[in-house]
């Protein structure tokens, strides 16, 4: 169920979810949070299990600040989501793996990035990406509508538009969309 | 407690009567008995020199500049036993960062864990590691300078001594050191340290890191 969508700008990232908790036939809350900020430079939009999600995010988030804390520099993208990439990978060795399929969008020196990570541990860079049960649907709008020069205004517009298609069609997607935005870092210019 | 100043004797391994670690103020000691071991830096590159004892005709000299990783590379002076040791720790801690992050491991990182791998040794009854180390790289952060010592001490720096009569060779370094000076001068400097500590025609094995390919080699 649900349906998320992340998009890599040139100004940044751009990340967009549907609000719908599904409990088997019913609707278990119409307001979800699906979208976890682990800082202010990155994200993680959740598919799946909420909890197992909750628990990845939040070793996470005190894994990637203490490793800040101790060698002075914050974790790029790519660093942080091979974190998460491990966890899910000892939670599937372990046979119980984290039913999850997160994107993890942030950025770091070198700009913008999405990563799709899922349970088997497997993480893959793109420049657009979506997941849950209305992921075929939004791909539609996104393959459709992405290019490689899109802007932050474009590509809220395009989350939004991705993800309300889904909800049109796909019972397990609905109630209202989220949209989170990560403009790049400012760069310190030598003066 | 009227009997503190006993303690000393009775526990070598705790604090001495004047309130220093008896074993690792011995381990500082083995250290300054070791061959000198230099590491300078520069913005434009990273140098680690070490001198080779000479041995007999048939035995090859040891081996004292090691790459850690691509981009780091170290040196040390004391037992070679425990310097080997001590590289072996720091280029699993490399390997360790590339599988839990994929990306390389930054050089101060790597000294803070040898540090704290070190500090280890001081805290219960056994040898602390008789060995000083070394370690030059570049990172995310640039290029890095560290000295670690049996201690769990670490320093960055741009300038460092150790081993034998290190003393004079830093002294040498801190007052011919320039941060605009050639690879070739560097080695030049290097040598000219051992040789002043030493008083005599040293062999040296030198390391060399840059901020151009950003990997360590070792020269020669």
């Amino acid at each position: 169920m649900t349906t998320i969508v992340g998009i890599k700008t040139k100004e940044g990232v751009v990340l967009g979810s549907d609000k719908r908790a599904s409990k088997g036939f019913f609707i278990g809350s119409k307001i979800t949070q699906k979208i976890a900020k682990i800082d202010d430079t990155l994200a993680v939009a959740i598919a799946g299990q909420l909890s197992d999600a909750e628990y990845l995010i939040k070793v996470s988030k005190a894994e990637r600040k203490l490793i800040e804390l101790r060698r002075g520099f914050p974790l790029t993208v790519k660093e942080s989501a091979r974190l998460i990439a491990n966890l899910a990978y000892s939670g599937m060795k372990n046979y119980q793996p984290y039913f999850v399929e997160l994107l993890v969008a942030g950025v770091d020196q070198e700009g913008g990035h999405i990563f799709a990570a899922d349970m088997s541990g497997a993480i893959t860079s793109e420049d657009f990406a979506s997941s849950g049960s209305g992921s075929p649907i939004a791909y539609g709008v996104l393959e459709s509508t992405y290019h490689k020069e899109i802007t932050n205004e474009e590509a809220k517009q395009i989350a939004t538009k991705a993800v309300s298609a889904a909800m049109e069609r796909d019972p397990g997607s609905g109630n209202g969309i989220d949209v989170l935005v990560i403009p790049n870092l400012v760069l310190e210019v030598a003066a | 407690m009227a009997e503190a100043g006993n303690y000393g004797s009775r526990y070598p391994y705790f604090y001495g009567p004047e309130g220093r670690l008896v074993l690792v103020d011995s381990a500082l000691e083995a250290v300054r008995r070791g061959s000198t071991t230099i590491g300078i830096k520069t913005p434009s590159f990273a140098l680690l020199a070490s001198h080779i004892k000479p041995v007999r005709q048939l035995i090859d000299p040891a081996e004292k500049i090691f790459v850690i990783d691509g981009h780091v590379g170290a040196t040390g002076s004391g037992y070679i036993g425990d310097i080997l040791q001590l590289i072996e720790e720091l280029r699993l801690e490399a390997q360790k960062h590339r599988l839990n992050f994929e990306s390389p491991i930054d050089v101060g990182s790597l000294a803070k864990h040898l540090g704290s791998f070190l500090h280890n040794y001081t805290i219960y009854a056994v040898r602390p590691q008789a060995a000083s180390v070394i370690v030059a790289g570049v990172d995310q952060t640039g290029l890095q300078l560290y000295q670690v010592d049996p201690s769990g001490t670490f320093m960055r720096g741009s300038g460092f001594a150790i081993g034998q009569s290190s003393d004079i060779a830093l002294d040498v370094i801190q007052h011919d050191y320039s941060g605009d000076m050639s690879v070739d001068q560097a080695v030049a400097l290097s040598n000219k340290a051992i040789e002043k500590a030493l008083g005599e025609r040293p062999v040296v094995e030198v390391g060399v890191i840059t901020t151009q390919d950003k990997q360590f080699q070792k020269l020669r």
